[in-house]
């Protein structure tokens, strides 16, 4: 399969909900990515595979819309949902309040925050501040925050990260759902082996640049993991 | 109400209950502001200068310093855990998240500047209540100014190294114009002259609100980016 992605087609014929076209980006004068090109159709969950360094989280605000590419071009096709290494949440409002206030933005009823919350199981929680939350805590809300509004596009950065085995379960359960439902979602972790049952295609990245994107097929985490050395290799 | 005016008013109460739960700028704006009215008051010496001829200077100096304190919290609040971002994901427009980060800060100095009046009344004895009108059309239209410009700066100022120092360096320059045009109406509204003699204040106060209103919303989309 190539990099460069033109003759792949992971789910069908699908119309892409989010798209990179040969993006490039660059920090005074660096370059972190490097003419990627990579899309998401609609029931489709990419993983993001790469060393620290090798360009994931940009390309995910690149996606996102956070960071504009230097070249190249990214389309999106409906709303983004993200979960990035920082919470994106105030620590002095409470968690429903976080969840009230992006919903108005969002222009979604501030009902739907307290259903959110109890999916990601912080209802007794609702009214504390987010700074006296732990760090897996504050992880849950920032998932329920991204599910906001049912948005078409999921990002997530590292979503794991801090969540216990409860956690990480109705994670997979909402991953699952959201494939079900015919979200694009993309997913940068290191901890792929939870992932991978819901993962149905895997990007590797090195160095800013897409160096191979395939089909999960049957792989589980073992064989992503050797696939992933192979590749970062050069195989 | 409209999606843009939705979300100015949902950033705005959002930065004002943040505000009222810490009370941090509020608390440091206000000691600052008796501070300076204090230091003021005292360092005059009654028998040679009067009142009310250091009065609109001590006024001015007092609500443009204490607002700073206001205008540098406004983006270091976005910082916290990039929440700014969860701002921007969330589909709202440039120029609406601009305007609720200035009416927050607007909220937050007319606070500040309505608890300083009294004590400034209490020190130097001014006829203040006889040209309340004046006095808050003078104070509106330099605080737009003010707010406006450094509501623009706090979000360039935030991405630097030194953001608490940056924000007074780049702001002060732009303080200049309408600092002194408010301290010109003030001393002719305080010494009860009437106001055609500083027409010219007024309208360099009314063009500098109207050119850098539009120029902070049509510049501060440039300052998001990384």
């Amino acid at each position: 399969m190539s990099a460069a992605g033109a003759d792949f087609a992971p789910v069908g014929d699908r119309r892409p909900l989010i798209a990179a076209e040969g993006v490039w980006r660059f920090f005074g004068g660096r370059a972190v990515l490097r003419d990627v090109t990579l899309v998401a159709g609609a029931g489709e969950v990419v993983l993001l595979l790469g060393p620290n360094g090798a360009g994931k989280t940009t390309l995910l605000r690149v996606l996102a819309g956070l960071l504009r590419p230097s070249r190249g071009k990214v389309e999106r096709r409906g709303r983004v949902g993200m979960v990035a290494h920082h919470s994106m949440l105030y620590d002095a409002l409470t968690a429903e309040e976080n969840l009230r206030f992006f919903a108005r933005l969002r222009g979604v009823e501030p009902e739907r925050a307290g259903e959110l919350l109890a999916r990601v199981g912080l209802e007794p929680r609702a009214r504390q501040r987010v700074a006296s939350f732990s760090r897996g805590m504050v992880q849950r809300l920032a998932i329920g925050c991204a599910l906001l509004g049912d948005p078409e596009i999921l990002l997530l950065d590292e979503p794991l990260s801090g969540l216990d085995e409860v956690s990480v379960g109705t994670l997979l359960e909402l991953l699952r759902e959201s494939r079900g439902r015919g979200r694009a979602v993309l997913v940068a972790s290191h901890q792929f082996a939870e992932l991978v049952e819901v993962v149905t295609s895997v990007a590797y990245l090195g160095g800013g640049r897409l160096l191979a994107w395939e089909p999960r097929g049957e792989r589980g985490g073992a064989a992503i993991w050797d696939r992933y050395r192979e590749v970062l290799s050069g195989g | 109400m409209g999606e843009g005016a939705r979300a100015v008013w949902a950033i705005a109460a959002k930065d004002l209950a943040i505000e009222w739960r810490t009370k941090t700028a509020f608390v440091s704006a206000l000691a600052f502001a008796v501070l300076v009215l204090a230091v003021l008051y005292f360092a005059r010496d009654p028998t040679a200068v009067a009142s009310l001829d250091v009065a609109p200077g001590a006024l001015w100096v007092t609500f443009s310093f204490a607002a700073m304190l206001g205008l540098n919290r406004a983006f270091l609040l976005e910082q916290e855990n990039r929440a700014l971002d969860g701002v921007l994901l969330s589909g709202v427009p440039r120029p609406a998240v601009f305007l609720g980060k200035m009416l927050a800060n607007l909220v937050f100095v007319g606070a500040v500047e309505l608890v300083s009046v009294p004590l400034f009344i209490l020190f130097y004895d001014v006829p203040l209540w006889h040209r309340v009108p004046e006095l808050l059309g003078v104070t509106a239209m330099a605080t737009l100014s003010f707010v406006a410009v450094g509501t623009l700066l706090s979000a360039m100022a935030v991405r630097t190294r030194f953001a608490e120092l940056m924000l007074p360096l780049l702001l002060l320059p732009f303080l200049v114009p309408p600092v002194v045009g408010a301290v010109q109406v003030t001393a002719r509204i305080l010494a009860q002259r009437p106001l055609s003699e500083v027409a010219g204040w007024l309208k360099l106060l009314a063009a500098f609100d109207i050119v850098f209103l539009f120029l902070a919303i049509f510049l501060f989309e440039a300052t998001l980016e990384e």
